[in-house]
């Protein structure tokens, strides 16, 4: 700092010096000024450079327990292009900041250079704990060795965080058992919908370059598979494959176009009774492909609770969809930061998955499953949410 | 024709015009009067500041960016924009042409003024109004013709029927036959001569003084960016000689010096060269030509637009252009064969082509850099371009060729034209070649730079290169050459000794295609 | 303005980038409370951007001759994915898998080449395929699932050089070393050019104390760049991406600036035609660079794959526009012809610091990419604006005002 200063100083005055007049005459003094503050400048540099070597021989890892209550705590978002993030960064901020915290929001814009740089960022300004919510889990390792090196904690959120040992502890909804969630709504909404079987299904995924993606649509084909096997399911398409079935960057618009002509291919003499979809946008596209084909609504899954989703279900519209309640989750994180405050042990675990590197302990948290009955019960202390359901 | 007019009926007055950029003066204090319906010259040298002061008039420079007065037509004028010179019947027609070549005749003459009824072109009074107008300037074309399938001589005469449709009554040509061959360049003067008759007034711009001479009825000369002497047919005082002293300040006794050649053995031979045309298979640009060049020896190729001399020029520099058929080239005494441009360059051959800024120059390079770009190989050292031999490089041509420059490290785009051209002559002497191929070499220059660049010529001659003179006008072809070639339609249709030649007995083999 | 030019050299260009650099990197040093311009932050900033910075090495002389390669960051990714994939399932040594991984990149490049110089196709559309094939490619090959990176390769993303030697330095030794060796060679290049300018037949003697000051000058900055990066905690140096980095930049400085290739590239992109009729091979002109393009892709790829550790289906999306806004924003004309490697990676800095700055300020990705945005728009606006003709430069104005005072 002291040296940067001193060289801007240096260099205003070179320009000064030298623009002012162009008599030469006055060049031989004017140079010998110059010359000076160069000269002062060197000796500067070097004093700095020998006295002021900042961090060097600093233990990194401090020794004691704990850290101080008013903390800065680091919170690294994917995104904010989705409800669920919008929400998490809103109560992370408050309930931080509530329990005493100085909170440092960032979120990526879904690039994993950025997140990268914003978690150095992060430890650069002295943050103690930070919670990653990460873009791709296995991109991370060597920003997290430098947190764990700088002795910050890492708390992966909603995802797992894989091939490091920076990583104390993650907390999430798991991801196969959100996916047998869907599948599960979705075969008991077309029983209480569709009558009895066998139905005609389609499947849809999510954004294939999102590790997600691939376990939604796994769990949800543990509960399906089955029920294909047996003929009460038919998936007319014959689309049953992952990368099928896949819809690129989540894009809603592409899911809409693959369902329309998955209904003008396949279904111009046939009902669609359910489709299974990943989350609520590509519901409500899949949705609105039935309605304009001329279809019977289907059953369709989601995932999220997005606002517009609610309240489609309310109206009959969308069969279900998952609440990953964002403040149990952020609850669950700043909980965990405080037994981190203190210093004392976390407490034990529910599960514990191999990250390729060690086993880092899960929290995990159950989503729910909402559909029109019990949507009012879900939604009880979230009267933003319950505003919708009129 | 002038005498029918009165004298004082003056459509336009230009009076004390003076405008500055950042501290120069292009134009101080300049008068321009121009009769109604005559032909009026503006002759100057490149940089004199005529085109300044065309552009004073027209409104690209807009009231206020200027000093002096216009009275037009009796109003004084104040134009901002073109726009407004345009209303008000002023039209310019600029060097470089702005016809879109995908598009069609009627289209292009009506853009920006397109023919509307109730919102959308009226294409049938679009396409009667251009037949109107075609006819009158002579064209017997189709309205919905696409201006890249026209000449440069005919896209010409499509401007003016443009400037037409516009209600014009004060025409300005800049250069307008600067591209053009005689036989384009004399229907235009003829369709100046009837507009003339038709009561609109001409401005033109022109370096070629034999057809000023022609069709001029007064002339007005500028010089370093004032007005330095009028003239008028009603005067009887308008000879080509007397122009050029005006222009140039000073008399000048020979347009080209003399030169005593000292030519030696055949040191360029070209048997039976046929190059096909790329674009339209079948059509031969060059048909089974044989010619030779001397040491020391300056030989002129002349021919009529299209006859093929640039083709050829460029298929024998390393197959540049065109589609090599057969044919064989010996450089002293030697067969090579040349299959690319640096082939070329590394066996003798040099080439400066007619178009300096689409071919000659890259306008974006400093003078040092323009000046090695065709032989880096030598001044290189490790490997590694070495600075300071490309400035001795560019600094040495800079003192030779008297280029006018500050500084050989300011890009090529700040030079005049004449100066331009002594760059990429000095681009092409760096390399030392045997055969020097100058195609136009003293396109759009100035006359005291276009003596320089021939005593240049010259010089490369004495040193014992062949040099190869490719020219439209037949006045520089006779004065500069020492043998002569005429091609016609890709055909050599004579070879002349040039003491014995004059402009009749050339133009004649030009425009025969009977093979000697 | 002269002694300036003296010190500086004639072309002042670069100097309001420079100069907004400084600006940026004091200022947010400042406002940060004294965290920009630290060893760590800058280590960070260096392994961070070094993927872009390469790619934009390429992607300037992609520009100079009037193309664009939309390609490099679906290439880059679908490398890193090849080699990741090819050493765990083949269980290639990471350098061998890093050697195809290279190879794959100049293979890539020869293809997007191939349809420019002897298709015709522009760049514009060849690589715009490209980004589509080699994305799906990716995605294809991967199965949606990153795959791990041999541990090796993280030296080359995210390491640092070796400690060795007397502590009493109280600095990275190896850094300590480089830092010498540089300033060493600096101080002799500049002592060796004023000789030979003394040497030289033509212009004026030339004064010392020009030299001088940029001896001095560019000497401290260089020891303080050394300290900067060489004190940081025990076991961090200047970056191993960093290094790559630098020699990159100095081999391609000098193959743009004093090869014939170089020339070449220029020349071709400001006026083809020109180009051809001076003996230049336009297309093989055209071929090597998008060959070259392709293969600093693969070389980005794989540092990054280093760094992040494991290499992710969406690797590299949207890296190409980073690129060629580090390539505008150092100066280059889209009509191609104009732009060096060194404005480049000033404006390639430039953006960097400014991502880093507003990261430490708390600024979220919102806001941080409208800012962003905002300084492409207005370099290449200040810089369109001293194209203009008749006007006097920013510069020039900026410095008519210090002659007045």
């Amino acid at each position: 700092m002291q040296v940067s200063l001193t060289i801007t100083h240096v260099s205003i005055r070179v320009i000064n010096t030298h623009t002012k007049k162009q008599q030469r005459k006055e060049f031989t003094m004017k140079f010998n000024k110059v010359f000076t503050s160069v000269a002062a400048l060197v000796a500067v540099a070097s004093l700095a450079a020998c006295g002021g070597s900042s961090g060097r021989g600093e233990s990194s890892a401090s020794s004691e327990k704990g850290f101080a209550a008013d903390a800065a705590i680091g919170v690294s978002l994917p995104w904010l292009g989705t409800q669920n993030w919008k929400e998490a960064e809103t109560m992370f901020e408050d309930q931080l900041s509530e329990a005493g915290f100085k909170p440092l929001i960032q979120a990526a814009d879904n690039k994993v250079p950025q997140q990268q740089q914003q978690i150095e960022a992060m430890i650069e300004q002295g943050a103690k704990v930070i919670v990653v919510g990460p873009i791709d889990g296995t991109q991370l390792g060597s920003v997290l060795g430098k947190a764990k090196e700088a002795g910050v904690a890492v708390i992966g959120y909603d995802r797992l965080i894989e091939n490091t040992d920076g990583i104390d502890a993650v907390v999430q909804f798991g991801s196969i058992k959100t996916g047998e969630l869907q599948g599960q709504a979705l075969l008991d909404g077309l029983a209480e919908k569709k009558g009895s079987g066998p139905y005609n299904i389609e499947l849809f995924g999510g954004g294939p370059a999102d590790p997600n993606a691939p376990n939604f649509f796994k769990g949800a084909m543990t509960v399906l598979q089955p029920k294909i096997d047996d003929g009460t399911l038919t998936v007319v398409s014959g689309q049953t494959d992952f990368t099928q079935a896949a819809t690129p960057d989540w894009d809603n618009s592409k899911a809409q176009q693959r369902m329309d002509s998955l209904l003008s291919g396949n279904y111009s003499d046939k009902k669609i009774d359910g489709v299974l979809s990943p989350n609520d946008g590509i519901a409500r596209a899949i949705i609105t492909a039935c309605e304009q084909a001329g279809q019977d609504i289907p059953v369709v899954s989601g995932l999220d609770a997005e606002n517009e989703s609610v309240t489609w279900i309310w109206e009959g519209k969308q069969w279900s969809t998952i609440a990953k309640p964002t403040d149990a989750l952020v609850a669950k994180s700043v909980e965990l930061i405080k037994v981190l405050q203190t210093g004392e042990e976390l407490p034990a675990a529910d599960d514990k998955a191999d990250n390729g590197v060690i086993d880092v302990p899960l929290y995990e948290l159950d989503p729910v499953v909402v559909t029109k009955a019990n949507e009012k019960e879900v939604f009880a202390d979230d009267a933003e949410r319950m505003a919708l359901l009129k | 024709m002038t005498s029918s007019v009165d004298k004082h009926d003056n459509i336009l007055e230009m009076q004390g015009i003076t405008k500055e950029f950042t501290g120069v003066r292009a134009l101080d204090k300049v008068t321009l009067e121009v009769k109604k319906a005559e032909v009026h010259a503006i002759c100057g040298e490149n940089g004199a500041g005529k085109s300044t002061l065309m552009k004073v008039l027209s409104g690209v420079y807009p009231y206020g960016t200027y000093s002096g007065d216009i009275v037009f037509a009796g109003k004084v004028a104040k134009f901002n924009t073109i726009k407004e010179s345009e209303k008000c019947g002023i039209v310019i027609i600029h060097q470089e042409l702005a016809l879109i070549p995908e598009l069609s005749i009627a289209e292009n003459i009506f853009l920006g003024n397109e023919l509307l009824s109730s919102g959308l072109i009226d294409w049938n009074k679009t396409e009667t109004l251009t037949r109107d107008l075609l006819a009158r300037v002579g064209l017997e074309l189709d309205p919905s013709t696409p201006i890249k399938n026209l000449g440069v001589g005919q896209q010409q005469l499509v401007e003016i029927a443009k400037a037409l449709s516009k209600n014009v009554s004060l025409l300005i040509l800049d250069e307008p036959t600067s591209a053009l061959n005689e036989e384009d360049s004399e229907n235009l003067l003829n369709l100046m001569r009837s507009l003339r008759e038709k009561g609109i007034t001409c401005i033109m711009i022109s370096h070629k003084l034999n057809e000023i001479a022609e069709i001029a009825d007064s002339i007005t000369v500028i010089r370093d960016g004032k007005t330095v002497d009028h003239m008028s047919v009603a005067d009887g005082r308008i000879e080509e000689d007397a122009i050029i002293r005006a222009m140039v300040g000073r008399p000048l006794d020979n347009r080209y010096p003399i030169h005593e050649p000292k030519i030696g053995k055949v040191i360029f031979e070209v048997k039976d060269w046929t190059v096909e045309d790329p674009n339209v298979p079948g059509r031969l640009l060059s048909d089974n030509i044989s010619f030779k060049v001397k040491a020391g020896e300056i030989v002129g190729f002349a021919g009529l637009m299209g006859a093929g001399r640039t083709e050829m020029a460029r298929s024998l520099f390393g197959r540049n252009y065109g589609i090599y058929k057969h044919g064989s080239i010996s450089i002293k005494g030697s067969k090579v064969v040349l299959h690319s441009v640096s082939e070329a360059i590394r066996k003798g051959l040099a080439y400066v082509p007619e178009d300096r800024k689409l071919l000659g120059l890259n306008l974006l390079d400093s003078i040092e850099k323009t000046t090695v770009s065709a032989n880096l190989r030598k001044i290189l050292s490790n490997g590694l371009i070495d600075f300071s031999k490309e400035h001795s490089v560019a600094e040495k041509y800079r003192k030779s060729l008297k280029i006018k420059t500050p500084a050989v490290d300011v890009g090529v785009a700040t030079l005049s034209g004449g100066n331009q051209q002594k760059v990429v002559l000095s681009k092409w002497m760096f390399p030392n070649p045997d055969v020097l191929i100058l195609d136009e070499p003293t396109r759009g220059i100035d006359v005291g730079a276009k003596f320089e660049i021939y005593k240049l010529v010259q010089q490369l001659a004495d040193e014992g290169k062949a040099v190869i003179f490719i020219s439209s006008e037949l006045p520089e072809i006779l004065g500069m050459t020492d043998r002569i070639y005429t091609l016609c339609e890709g055909r050599l249709t004579g070879e002349l000794n040039t003491k014995q030649a004059d402009q009749e007995s050339i133009m004649r083999l030009m425009t025969t295609t009977n093979e000697v | 303005m002269k002694y300036l030019k003296q010190v500086l050299g004639n072309d002042l260009r670069q100097l309001p980038m420079v100069v907004a650099l400084l600006v940026l990197l004091i200022g947010f040093h400042i406002i940060s409370g004294g965290r920009m311009l630290t060893s760590s932050n800058m280590q960070n900033l260096i392994s961070g951007n070094a993927y872009v910075l390469i790619l934009a090495i390429g992607m300037l002389m992609v520009i100079v001759i009037g193309q664009i390669d939309l390609s490099v960051g679906s290439v880059a990714g679908f490398v890193a994915m090849v080699v990741a994939i090819t050493a765990r399932n083949f269980n290639l040594p990471w350098f061998v898998a890093v050697f195809l991984g290279l190879a794959l990149g100049v293979l890539i490049g020869s293809w997007q080449g191939f349809w420019l110089s002897k298709m015709g196709i522009p760049g514009f559309i060849s690589t715009l395929a490209g980004m589509m094939i080699f994305r799906g490619a990716v995605i294809w090959l991967s199965g949606s699932i990153s795959v791990p990176a041999p541990k090796e390769l993280q030296f080359f993303g995210a390491g640092y050089l070796p400690e060795w030697g007397p502590a009493w330095t109280n600095m990275n030794n190896s850094t300590l070393l480089l830092g010498l060796l540089a300033l060493g060679f600096f101080v002799w290049s500049q002592w060796n050019g004023y000789q030979r300018e003394k040497q030289a037949i033509y212009g004026t003697r030339p004064e010392m104390w020009p030299m001088l000051v940029r001896a001095i000058g560019g000497g401290l900055v260089i020891a303080y760049v050394t300290w900067l990066f060489g004190s940081g905690r025990p076991g961090t140096s200047f970056p191993i991406p960093g290094l790559v980095l630098v020699a990159l930049i100095v081999i391609y400085h000098m193959v743009t600036e004093r090869t014939r290739f170089g020339r070449h590239v220029y020349a071709v992109g400001g006026n083809r035609q020109a180009a051809a009729l001076s003996g230049v091979n336009v297309s093989r002109t055209y071929f090597t660079v998008m060959a070259n393009m392709s293969f600093l892709a693969a070389l980005a790829g794989i540092l990054f794959l280093g760094r992040a550790t494991a290499a992710g289906p969406g690797d590299g999306t949207n890296w190409e526009l980073d690129a060629i806004s580090a390539v505008f924003i150092g100066g280059a004309a889209v009509s191609g012809g104009v732009g060096t490697i060194m404005a480049t990676m000033v404006g390639g800095v430039l953006i960097a610091v400014l991502n880093s700055g507003l990261m430490l300020m708390g600024v979220g990705a919102d806001r941080t990419q409208v800012i962003k945005g905002l300084v492409l728009l207005l370099a290449v606006a200040v810089d369109a604006f001293n194209k203009q003709q008749g006007r006097p430069s920013i510069i020039g104005k900026i410095m008519e005002s210090f002659h007045k005072k």
